[in-house]
């Protein structure tokens, strides 16, 4: 058992580490280009929301940033976990490979990019003066997305092969949630009736759990996290036995 | 149970089937939609198929294209479930089924025989240490560190089966890209194969090459649009299967006009004629060590006919042993495109053949060997000058007295 599980394991770590380089290979910025792509971002929304509209959120530039990244894995990670069997056909044709580990591998690629986007998190951090040990419980946080990640990822990554649809659907339903999730703002600025829509959305207590470690900013309610946890684990175990179900059509199907 | 015997037991496999224009909203709204929802007939890619494959035997399948040969092959690798019946296969399965589309064009040769080795389930340390030995196998130890956009389809090939060939297994799956690679490769692959026998892996090889099922396979399946046809010694249902494709040539030859000299369609011409061999001139060595050249003029009756496969072989005419044969795709040589008139030469340097006379057989088929276009049945004769001598050969010899 313990084997297979470290078999999975390997999976995972090598086809995402190949996926990474073969992505990033013969490009003059190499892996600089998932960083590039997040720094633009932030400065699209620095610039509009501190210079055009002025939220008036101190640190600005630091406070969207934890944002971004947080959601910027959501979001890559699952847009690219819904199409994981569909792009890897070659993979799900192979008689000895763990399916699975698809949406996993979809994941991580993502949050690989996330990672190499950290150092420059922890600089900002730093030059506002606020980089404390507390900062480290934002593993267990990954890890409690991760969870949601992977449950979402199998759910829609089986679901589509059965209907290609799926795909453009997630596409719009991330877009949406993009705005609902506090990315460049902050609940408080939301009208006090309409802040439980927000909450509905599980990102919505991670981002500002992530804040509140890297800015100070005001921690989420600790039954909002255990909520959240146990939705994500939910999410997980529901995704798994979902995919487990579709699996066996898949061949067939792509 | 003993480790790599495969079990097939009265196995079908339907595949779903949509109506024509799929499940968009306009197909949808163009019928009733629950009629366009509904799936319509399944098709049956294999129906009641049994096989029962021991350790260490080798079962060839052969059949036409779209017979079933890779779904079999599929289902036993355990992609996708049968519809009904069962399949056993017991211990690990190792299969070549496509042309290394698991490899990344992006990434080396290196890299990509890693990723293939963790992909048959190997670990990430042992899949390293595996790499020396594929690259060896394959022999692309010269391009290991180039990209495999670079690599010709011989050489992803190489690089699949040399990763395979390093695996432990009890059971190989072999679909037909094995033909993609050369000569060389391709024999070194069977010896491996064999080795592999030797030490009881059970081997199935779906496989169009029919002279080499004949040679390699213990026992060979027959499947014909995803039945079982014949199964048993694989001698015995190559030639049936043969007898039958001459049958099937036979009687999609157009009836004999009278002209064609002696050439007769329907007796020694059949095929198709949907493109002709139109002449075929033979320069006859002048002795047993002289070279001997072929040239068919080829002509095309219909558009879209591409890579058509040109083979020739010679027959002795006392008793039509069949002392040679070749063709065109065996020697990776593609035709290209037959958009109109076409000669093709075969040159044989050194033709080696006892004094008498040979028959020669000339055919022109599809680039998939399925389809005879036009083939001439021992319908030129050469004679080879000289004393006459025992045997089919007379290769150059050289005898020595070594002092003891």
């Amino acid at each position: 058992m313990s084997l297979r599980m470290g078999h999975l394991r390997d999976v995972v770590v090598h086809i995402s580490l190949s996926e990474v380089a073969a992505a990033h290979r013969f490009t003059v910025l190499g892996a600089l280009w998932p960083l590039a792509r997040q720094l633009a971002q932030l400065g699209v929304l620095v610039f509009v929301f501190s210079s055009v509209v002025d939220l008036g959120i101190p640190d600005y530039p630091s406070f969207v940033f934890v944002g971004l990244l947080v959601w910027g894995w959501f979001a890559s990670g699952i847009a690219a976990a819904t199409g994981a069997v569909l792009d890897r056909r070659h993979l799900v044709f192979q008689p000895a490979f763990p399916d699975t580990m698809l949406p996993l591998i979809a994941i991580t690629v993502a949050l690989i990019d996330l990672l190499l986007a950290l150092p420059v998190l922890l600089v900002i951090v730093t030059v506002s003066g606020d980089l404390r040990p507390a900062v480290l419980i934002a593993v267990p946080l990954l890890g409690i997305q991760a969870l949601l990640m992977v449950g979402l990822g199998w759910l829609c990554c089986a679901a589509a092969v059965y209907l290609r649809d799926v795909r453009n659907i997630v596409g719009v339903g991330l877009l949406l949630l993009f705005y609902m999730t506090p990315v460049f703002y902050e609940v408080g600025r939301a009208p006090e009736a309409a802040r439980w829509v927000l909450y509905l959305n599980p990102m919505t207590t991670l981002v500002e759990a992530h804040r509140a470690i890297f800015l100070r900013q005001p921690a989420p309610s600790a039954l909002a996290l255990v909520l959240v946890t146990a939705a994500s684990l939910l999410t997980a175990v529901v995704g798994l036995l979902v995919f487990r179900r579709l699996q066996p059509g898949f061949v067939d199907e792509l | 149970m003993t480790s790599g015997a495969i079990q097939l037991r009265s196995v079908f496999k339907a595949y779903p089937r949509w109506p024509a224009g799929g499940r968009t909203i306009h197909a949808i709204a163009a019928r009733r939609a629950p009629l366009a929802l509904r799936r319509t007939e399944p098709v049956y890619a294999l129906s009641d198929v049994s096989l029962d494959v021991g350790r260490g035997e080798m079962v060839g399948i052969i059949g036409a294209n779209g017979a079933g040969k890779s779904t079999l092959l599929r289902l036993v690798a355990g992609l996708g479930q049968p519809t009904r019946g069962g399949i056993d296969v017991h211990g690990r399965v190792a299969a070549v089924l496509g042309l290394g589309q698991t490899l990344d064009p992006q990434l080396t040769g290196r890299e990509n025989a890693v990723t293939a080795a963790v992909v048959a389930g190997t670990g990430r340390r042992g899949a390293r240490s595996l790499v020396p030995g594929a690259l060896a196998f394959a022999e692309l130890e010269h391009v290991a560190d180039a990209p495999v956009r670079t690599y010709s389809d011989g050489m992803r090939l190489r690089l699949a089966f040399g990763v395979i060939a390093q695996l432990e297994f009890d059971a190989l799956l072999l679909d037909e890209v094995l033909a993609v690679g050369d000569l060389a490769f391709q024999s070194r692959c069977m010896a491996h194969v064999q080795e592999r026998r030797a030490s009881g892996v059970t081997v199935l090889f779906a496989s169009h090459d029919l002279s080499q099922v004949a040679a390699v396979c213990d026992r060979a399946l027959w499947l014909s649009e995803g039945a079982a046809n014949a199964s048993g010694q694989a001698g015995e249902v190559v030639a049936a299967y043969q007898e039958q494709a001459r049958a099937k040539a036979l009687e999609r030859t157009p009836p004999p006009t009278g002209d064609g000299g002696e050439l007769r369609l329907r007796d020694n011409r059949v095929g198709t004629q949907e493109a002709t061999i139109d002449r075929v001139s033979v320069a006859a060595p002048a002795e047993p060590g002289a070279g001997m050249t072929i040239t068919v003029d080829l002509h095309p009756h219909r558009a879209g006919i591409v890579d058509p496969i040109v083979a020739v072989a010679v027959h002795r005419e006392s008793d039509g042993v069949t002392c040679f044969e070749t063709a065109t795709r065996d020697e990776g040589v593609r035709a290209g495109p037959l958009s109109g008139p076409l000669t093709v030469q075969l040159g044989i340097e050194r033709l080696d053949l006892a004094p008498g006379s040979y028959r020669i057989d000339v055919g022109l088929y599809r680039n998939d060997w399925d389809e005879v276009y036009d083939f001439h049945w021992r319908a030129y004769r050469i004679e080879v000058p000289g004393p006459p001598v025992t045997g089919l050969l007379v290769p150059p010899v050289t005898w020595r007295v070594l002092p003891g």
